[in-house]
């Protein structure tokens, strides 16, 4: 029985129409409900497929409920399924009904058959709906020593899915030490693997509030555990071998020893067919090493054939999640891999994702001896019918040219890509022969003799151009046109629409002018009084800065904006060693793929601070999480992936806000960072802290209070804080951030940290304050107790000014 | 966590929703909205496989014509998810027999369902398994509905497998002929350089085996791989014997070898699952034999006309052939008219891969057929840009042969009750990609191939290079002439 036809499906499925199909379905349910005719089965079986494949389809079919469960009388196990499929789809919207199924649900639990007893406390505990968790504690107590290990495996994810409907029911049932019990005792491995999921799950989430919970969190990579689940590794499912490596990657062994045991256990598993267990190997024997540089170097040795062999095995989303991964190796290791160059050439057909990792890979592993090889072969790609990766190829041999010593072939090369007529690859060769010049100053007179046939008319790319004009200035002593083709540039002024083209148009101008002034006098003239009339800010203030610097003096001009130049020896790497690090940390997940550390993209970031306000304060108060809170973060959620890209935008100016005060700072523009009040002036603050959320909450949990104060607000403050956001714009100007905030008035809950300026010391304040009374209670937490009454001082200083003009 | 997925979704190329299945409740129901408007209807479907929507992230595949996306909002594992989404594609299947697309999906969904249901529990993957879930999940597909009751299935007997330590055999197979299928199946990745030097070649091999086998056997498998052999004539001190050995860069296995094992002995033991399964997987970059060379020149003649010369040279055995050998070479875009002659198979000219395309269903070792072809271009103002010279492409099968030199020496089979069995072993050699990059001359002189071929004219450096790298293994070296 195929789902309904094109017809109904045209419409959005969100939109579902279908309700004459419902009523029908619901009036035949109705008719085979109650009879006991031979072959109901079957004709209920055809029912059932129609109403799941509404369902599927996005019709709601909610309103069929009680018949579906008037039906559900049957011995038919697939009848069953079905039944249970539709139930725990909507249970949770229909609560009420969902009290009907309990009854057979929870006769089923006690079939004598296995299978039956398994699948209806997965049904069960599948319907999440708060008020009938009394019901799942008892069948998931016998659940969990049943003699079938099919049911207990499906009563321990049972537990799991109880803890998130209700933790407190979970907890209050023990269910937590009886999981541990079973992992430590199960003669079944998937039993066990479940136990270690759910457990890490509970846990995890228990310890912010629990210090038993955080111990038995810390249990489960003691010696014992990780030792018992090793010796068994063998028995594990492959699914659960990747979570029991990923388990041993927190461990840390006591002795080198141990290392090595722990390590030839574990080799043989690099051999195994699933990539995902392999992976995970790798980050165990890499997690392992860190601190043994020799054993390290080894490490990556043995484990480059195995992920050679992934990546070139499965299919390409496989061999793209591997990829990234050896990319992050490559990068922390090129030398290892550069006699390996060549398993990264590109073949034609392969998605554009995984070149582009291997022209990155191919960058990095060139040295001496392999750099003719992989810029011959990054030169073909620069033919290649995917523009964007021809121009990533291009690039490629550029930066191979700025990492290398011995750049004589490749600087050829890139003015051979200049004369291949090809708009993109003309482009892109300029702005890359460009920083090759800051680099090594000593070639430009065999590049400037290329770029000086290169008509500026073929090149408009802004980038691109600029860098031609850039060019144009700085060597305009060496090609003859330079001041007749910056002056036709000039001429077009208006054409062109680039503020980055026309700003270095003008300090180009300046620059030639220095070198020949009679040719250059005119184009200059006619450069300024432009540049003072463009609309564009920027342009109009550098115009009009050199307009009166050269008034001024020119030789002070000169030396302005034409410096003897020093040779740029290291281009600035993008991502710092402490974001890198982070992510070789979470090797084999997302992060990798992503090339920024979780806590950037999880969800806590998307949900703004309000949410995580919400959170911390559930947290410390020790309140569980009702399914009510967790329906609002979902929807919360939601808005956030539907936001229109404008309303992202504002979002995310309050993100850049901070940026932009420390640019004030930094001008001497915006309001001092420290306050003139008679506080200890020793004390200064990071104006660009940060911190992110889990950090945060971490260090919260773990320091003791080191002041905890009343203070009393005046009454403009009381007036001004009409919201949280006021507050927390007037104290990130005192380099007080807020990480968390929330409440409605007249109570406001927020969370700020401040780091020491040039110390990595952080100052955790948390600030209930209450409108009505004007009060606000502080408890300051500070990670250097030593000055944490200086930092008092000064936030209560900060305090004292909100609201004031 | 090694997956927590939070739901999984079986769309159709439309973006219609075939299958849809919440596992966790922490991502709302309109996920599949989101996948819609954010990656299938922009163009970043392809770009990237794991794309991050609000505070999700999507994992998403196309297998033929669907797309099964899997949502995590935590920082799950990549790896494992893609991997548990290919299991269940062939666990799918292996239930409904061939195919898996979207009719199949719409035939089948209440079955899918099911299985979702055993395969994944709360966003962690359970077991996935054919051979023992179809022990269980007893619906079959629609080729027999509702053929077997499942009270008749013996199901407390299955459970007791369900989870069991050997997941992969049950216990108490009985077959009248004990036969083992060995099927060794290569394929070779060539990327030739358009001088004729070989830039990238590798072999990716995998040894399938089907077995109808009774009780509970234990396999041996031996091959000619050089640490194997070396390691067994240490074992028996006596001399290794002479013959080719071949060098495994990487060998993977399926979960049933005892990896221990082959560690210390080198050899590969095995209790086998029953039917059909992949024993191992291996890779080889040194000492591949190719089994054909390509030679082409493409000449320009003016700016309309092209003369294509191909030959291609089958440099295996003479008494063996090649099957379904296809070779395209891509010509520009404007093309307008062509005219061929080969000395084998057929050839004709397909506008809509702008390639020629020439055919050859059976291609002895040994042999040497050519295609000269004439190319007429429309002659339009772009024609220079345009065209950016794709490499050959060629497809072959060669049954009996082996691109790296593998071969069986033995498979040994014990059984307690000690029966005969028949092996049966096969090797096959396909096309993995198999790249040759064009030259093309106009006249008699170079053409500055778009950069290049420029490239090798700069230095006297790069010939040199050239020379010691461009080595071709295997006994008969072309000459490469310009």
């Amino acid at each position: 029985m195929a789902p309904p036809a094109q017809s109904q499906r045209s419409q959005s499925p969100s939109q579902p129409s279908g309700k004459s199909e419902v009523s029908d379905l619901k009036l035949q349910l109705r008719q085979l409900a109650g009879s006991r005719a031979p072959g109901v089965d079957d004709s209920k079986r055809e029912l059932f497929k129609k109403v799941i494949s509404y369902m599927t389809i996005g019709i709601d079919v909610s309103s069929l409920f009680g018949e579906m469960v008037m039906c559900s009388a049957t011995s038919d196990i697939v009848l069953k399924k079905m039944c249970y499929l539709y139930v725990g789809n909507y249970a949770k919207v229909n609560p009420d009904l969902a009290l009907l199924t309990i009854n057979f649900l929870q006769r089923d639990c006690h079939d004598q058959d296995p299978m039956i007893r398994g699948l209806a406390l997965r049904s069960l505990c599948s319907l999440r709906v708060a008020n009938l968790v009394e019901y799942l504690v008892g069948p998931l107590g016998s659940g969990l020593k049943d003699s079938n290990s099919y049911v207990r495996m499906v009563a321990v994810i049972g537990v799991l899915k109880l803890y998130h409907i209700s933790a407190s029911t979970c907890v209050d049932a023990d269910f937590p030490s009886t999981l541990k019990h079973l992992m430590l005792n199960d003669s079944d491995t998937q039993v066990v693997a479940n136990c270690l999921s759910a457990l890490q799950e509970i846990w995890s989430a228990e310890a912010s509030t629990s210090e038993e919970a955080s111990r038995e969190r810390e249990a489960l990579i003691s010696k014992l555990v990780i030792y018992y689940l090793l010796n068994r590794i063998k028995e594990f499912s492959e699914w659960a071998q990747c979570l029991v490596l990923e388990l041993v990657t927190k461990y840390v062994p006591s002795e080198s020893s141990e290392i090595f045991d722990i390590m030839n256990l574990l080799e043989d598993r690099l051999q195994h067919a699933n990539g995902a267990v392999v992976l995970a190997t790798v980050k165990v024997f890499l997690q392992l090493t860190l601190s043994m540089t020799d054993v390290h170097q080894q490490v990556y040795e043995r484990i480059k054939a195995p992920l050679l062999t992934l990546v070139s095995s499965g299919s390409p989303e496989q061999s793209y999640a591997v990829l990234s991964h050896l990319h992050l190796l490559v990068m922390r290791a090129p030398y290892v891999f550069s006699s390996d160059y060549k398993h990264f050439y590109c073949q034609y057909n392969e998605p554009s994702y995984v070149k582009r990792l291997k022209l990155e890979m191919l960058t990095a592993v060139a040295n001496e001896s392999n750099t003719y090889e992989i810029v011959t072969e990054l030169c073909e790609y620069a033919a290649n019918v995917d523009i964007p990766i021809a121009r990533e190829s291009i690039r490629a041999v550029g930066k191979i040219a700025l990492q290398q010593y011995d750049v004589n072939a490749i600087v050829d090369r890139l003015l051979q890509f200049l004369e291949m007529e090809k708009d993109y690859v003309t482009a892109e060769a300029l702005v890359l022969v460009k920083d090759l010049l800051r680099k090594y100053p000593q070639w430009s007179h065999d590049c400037i003799a290329v770029v000086g046939n290169i008509s500026s008319k073929n090149v408009q790319e802004p980038k691109a151009k600029a860098a031609l004009i850039w060019m144009l200035g700085e060597y305009s002593q060496d090609m003859q046109d330079a001041p007749y083709i910056l002056e036709s540039l000039v001429e077009n002024w208006d054409e062109e629409h680039s503020a980055e083209v026309r700003l270095h148009l003008l300090t180009a101008v300046m620059k030639c002018f220095f070198k020949r002034p009679p040719e250059t006098q005119s184009a200059l003239g006619a450069a300024l009084a432009a540049g003072v009339a463009d609309f564009h800010q920027d342009v109009h203030d550098r115009a009009l800065f050199y307009y009166r610097i050269l008034r001024y003096n020119v030789s002070v001009a000169e030396r302005v904006v034409n410096p003897p130049k020093q040779a740029v020896s290291v281009f600035a790497d993008t991502q710092s060693s402490e974001i890198k690090d982070r992510i070789f940390d979470e090797f084999n997940s997302l992060s990798v793929l992503y090339q920024k550390p979780s806590y950037m993209f999880t969800d806590k970031e998307h949900r703004g601070p309000l949410e995580f306000a919400d959170e911390i304060g559930n947290l410390s108060i020790g309140e569980a999480t009702d399914n009510v809170v967790s329906s609002q973060r979902v929807e919360e959620n939601d808005k956030d992936l539907l936001l229109t890209t404008a309303e992202k935008e504002e979002t995310r100016a309050g993100h850049s806000q901070q940026a932009s005060f420390g640019i004030d700072d930094l001008l001497g523009l915006g309001m001092p960072a420290v306050p003139n009040v008679p506080s200890p002036p020793q004390l200064k603050l990071n104006t660009k802290a940060a911190l992110d959320p889990s950090t945060f909450q971490q260090k919260w949990r773990q320091l003791p209070i080191a002041l905890s104060q009343e203070l009393l607000l005046s009454p403009q403050a009381v007036a001004a804080l009409t919201a949280p956001q006021a507050l927390l714009r007037h104290m990130q100007s005192h380099s007080i951030h807020c990480i968390a905030s929330g409440g409605q008035s007249p109570n406001f809950k927020f969370f700020f940290f401040a780091q020491k300026y040039e110390e990595s010391s952080n100052y955790l304040v948390e600030c209930i304050i209450n409108t009505s009374s004007g009060k606000a209670q502080v408890k300051i937490k500070a990670e250097d107790q030593s000055t944490s009454q200086a930092f008092s001082t000064l936030f209560e200083s900060a305090l004292s000014k909100f609201g004031t003009p | 966590m090694p997956v927590a997925a939070s739901a999984i979704y079986f769309l159709n190329l439309r973006g219609d929703v075939l299958i849809n299945r919440l596992y966790r409740d922490d991502v709302g129901g309109n996920m599949v909205d989101a996948f819609r408007m954010h990656i299938m209807q922009t163009k970043e479907l392809g770009t990237c496989p794991v794309r991050q929507i609000g505070g999700c992230s999507f994992f998403y595949m196309r297998i033929s014509n669907v797309y099964i996306v899997i949502v995590v909002s935590s920082n799950a594992n990549v790896a494992c998810a893609f991997k548990f989404v290919v299991e269940a594609v062939a666990l799918f299947k292996s239930y409904f027999g061939g195919a898996f697309d979207e009719d199949a999906i719409r035939n089948n969904f209440v079955l899918i369902y099911e299985l979702l249901d055993e395969i994944m529990d709360f966003g962690y993957p359970q077991n996935l398994s054919p051979e023992i879930l179809k022990l269980y999940i007893t619906q079959e597909g629609v080729r027999s509905p509702f053929s077997s009751k499942p009270s008749d299935k013996p199901v407390p007997n299955a459970t007791l497998q369900v989870t069991g330590a050997v997941g992969w055999r049950r216990e108490g197979l009985v077959y009248k002929k004990n036969e083992v299928f060995l099927d060794i199946v290569e394929s070779v990745n060539l990327l030739m350089s358009s001088k004729g030097s070989v830039l990238r070649c590798d072999v990716t091999g995998k040894i399938l085996m089907k077995c109808f086998l009774s009780g509970m056997p234990d396999l041996k498998l031996g091959l000619n791989d050089k640490i194997g052999l070396e390691k067994e004539s240490e074992l028996k001190s006596r001399p290794a014997k002479s013959g080719k050995t071949i060098e495994l860069d990487d060998v993977t296995f399926h979960q049933c070898v005892n990896l221990t094992r082959f560690n210390s002995e080198k050899t590969v033991s095995f209790v086998p699952p029953d039917g059909e399964f992949e024993l191992m997987k291996y890779r080889i970059t040194e000492g591949v034999n190719l089994p054909f060379r390509v030679l082409p020149t493409i000449k320009e003649l003016g700016r309309t006309r092209m003369e294509v010369n191909v030959k291609v040279k089958s440099v295996f055995g003479a008494k063996m052939f090649a099957l379904g050998v296809v070779i395209k070479i891509p010509v520009p875009k404007q093309t307008a008219k062509t005219s061929f002659q080969v000395t084998s198979g057929r050839a004709k000219y397909q506008a809509s891969i702008d390639c020629l395309v020439w055919k050859i269903r059976k291609f002895p070792g040994q042999t040497e057929p050519t295609l000269s072809a004439e190319v007429e271009l429309i002659s339009t103002m772009a024609e220079k840009k345009s065209w950016t010279r794709p490499p050959i492409q060629m497809e072959f099968q060669v049954p009996m042969f082996t691109a790296s030199g593998l071969r069986v020496r033995f498979l040994k089979v014990w059984e307690k009750s000690g029966y005969n069995t028949v092996e049966w072993v096969r090797y096959i050699t396909k096309a993995g990609s198999y790249e040759i990059r064009q030259l093309v001359v106009s006249g008699s002189k170079l053409v500055m191939a778009e950069g290049a071929i420029r490239l090798f004219s700069t230095g006297s450096r790069c010939h040199e290079i050239r020379r010691g790298e461009g080595h071709l293994p295997g006994p008969t070296q072309p000459a490469f002439d310009m």
